[in-house]
């Protein structure tokens, strides 16, 4: 298994977001997590990289135990979020918020792969010495995303990229998804919308007031009924 | 020609505001934080460089040993007020308290030298008291001309570093978006004394090139000058490098005019009437252009 959690609680004073929840990645997934606001998601994404406190019998990526590493080292070691509403740095140019994807790493492929993304997406190549404040929301989760890239992760952990995005931007969302995996790339991805996401992962997870009330392949999930009880109930 | 001469003065003087400017600019940009200590710092250059004369060091290296004192002292101060706030509520930046334990610092460094090196205003002995060269029927005190070249020359340097560097990126997305900036790998903890180091060195050669050109100094030295660096500040505009240095000049230039035509007494009605014009006309000063505490660099 590439991440591995075990018995995860994330507390927020008497705020229990995360309950008990166990989940796993293996290399080349696309595992998703549904599940209606406030079910817990986001905290738990937190608590996988390390910005939210958490409690865990067992926390593994690549083999060791993280549970203890701050956000910085488990970055380091290939564990990237891309996160909510994408946060890109809007006062820094496109090549700088690019540059500070690279941030942790020393080696001298920085500016090749910075070309590589220009080629991929010729909008940001555009604009890259513009503040990125003048992206589009289509093209700040294309940068966010290739800013994530940039630190050569093993697992990204995307949350709720299709958020705010056109039909048409979302289908080229999911499509770059699905490309990066199979460049090799593992996925771990929070979601609304429930139709893509179960179409694009390999297996799923329903989260209902911090708690796993379903897992399973995505034929599973469509089929059982905690799915649509977990965003009516708590939505 | 007097009125050039004014000028000068102004300019030079102002050199050194722009210095405390973009001390206390910098510490608004990227922490949101009004760093009352930054006056201490200045005056812990200069009272620590003359305490060590007294007691025989070279006057170089006591300049030395008083801005590595302000560097230090300021380091402390991060300590106990901003990264106190963050390690214990997990946020520093929402709460005034840190602006609040940075006047209790100012206050007890200041008590510090009273106590240590009395409250007597002291002189520096400096070495250049009479290094002028003559422009035509203009005075230019050559140490004066090298202090105004430095502090603008350290100052452009200091906006290359969060332009260009590694360092300075991650300076300018902690400015901006802390935790985003932590997904990139940044560590909070590291990059934001590097944030009081800088003020530390910027006051503290200010205090250092102050004492070395006008050589009176005090335990209270700091206030006078950090309130004038508060008011060039706010005059070009909150968090912006630029704006600090156009304000600090103003600032410099207004004074000299002000004691020029009207006397010494009436100084700082010009200086803070200005800049209460300015805040009446253009709220968010000469250059700000955004609210405080987003992206100004």
């Amino acid at each position: 298994m590439l991440l591995e959690a075990d018995d995860l609680n994330v507390r927020y004073g008497r705020n229990h977001a995360v309950r008990h929840v166990s989940l796993s990645v293996d290399e080349g997934e696309i595992v998703t997590v549904l599940g209606a606001n406030g079910a817990g998601k986001s905290s738990l994404l937190k608590a996988l990289q390390g910005t939210a406190g958490a409690t865990a019998d067992a926390l593994r990526f690549r083999g060791q135990d993280i549970s203890s590493r701050s956000a910085q080292k488990r970055v380091r070691s290939g564990l990237v979020m891309v996160p909510e509403g994408r946060q890109i740095f809007v006062s820094l140019t496109v090549h700088d918020n690019l540059l500070m994807g690279a941030y942790c790493r020393r080696d001298s492929d920085v500016a090749k792969d910075i070309e590589g993304v220009y080629e991929r997406f010729p909008n940001l190549a555009q604009r890259r010495t513009m503040p990125a404040s003048v992206l589009s929301g289509g093209e700040q989760q294309m940068l966010a995303i290739s800013r994530a890239l940039l630190a050569r992760p093993v697992l990204m952990m995307l949350d709720e990229p299709s958020l705010g995005l056109s039909p048409i931007l979302v289908n080229q969302l999911f499509e770059l998804i699905v490309a990066l995996n199979r460049d090799g790339l593992s996925i771990l991805l929070v979601e609304q919308n429930t139709h893509k996401a179960l179409q694009t992962a390999s297996r799923g997870y329903v989260l209902e007031l911090g708690r796993v009330v379903a897992e399973g392949t995505p034929d599973q999930l469509r089929a059982g009924e905690k799915l649509e009880a977990a965003y009516l109930g708590a939505g | 020609m007097l009125i050039l001469q004014q000028l000068i003065s102004g300019l030079m003087i102002g050199g050194i505001y722009v210095m405390v400017a973009v001390a206390f600019t910098l510490t608004i940009g990227m922490l949101n934080f009004l760093n009352f200590t930054i006056p201490a710092l200045f005056m812990l250059s200069g009272m620590v460089a003359w305490g060590l004369t007294t007691v025989g060091v070279h006057w170089a290296l006591a300049l030395l040993g008083g801005v590595a004192t302000a560097t230090f002292a300021s380091l402390i101060v991060e300590r106990f007020t901003y990264r106190y706030m963050r390690v214990r509520y997990g946020d520093a930046t929402e709460h005034a308290l840190p602006l609040v334990s940075s006047l209790g610092f100012l206050i007890i460094f200041e008590h510090l030298v009273l106590v240590i090196l009395g409250s007597d205003p002291q002189r520096f002995p400096t070495p250049f008291t009479s290094a002028d060269f003559h422009l035509g029927k203009l005075i230019i005190g050559i140490p004066q001309l090298v202090s105004l070249v430095l502090a603008l020359a350290i100052v452009w340097g200091l906006s290359i570093m969060l332009k260009r560097t590694r360092v300075g990126r991650a300076l300018r997305s902690i400015a901006e978006n802390p935790d985003a900036a932590t997904l990139m790998g940044v560590s909070v903890n590291y990059i934001v004394p590097i944030v009081f180091v800088i003020t530390g060195l910027m006051a503290g050669i200010a205090g250092m090139l102050f004492t070395l050109n006008y050589a009176d100094i005090n335990a209270y030295m700091g206030d006078n000058v950090a309130a004038k660096a508060i008011a060039g500040m706010v005059i070009g505009g909150l968090g912006n490098i630029w704006g600090a240095i156009a304000g600090g000049l103003i600032v410099g230039l207004t004074e000299v005019m002000a004691i020029h035509f009207f006397g010494a007494d009436i100084v700082k009605i010009p200086i803070w009437g200005l800049l209460l014009l300015i805040l009446l006309v253009r709220p968010s000063g000469l250059f700000g252009h955004t609210a405080i505490g987003k992206g100004k660099f």
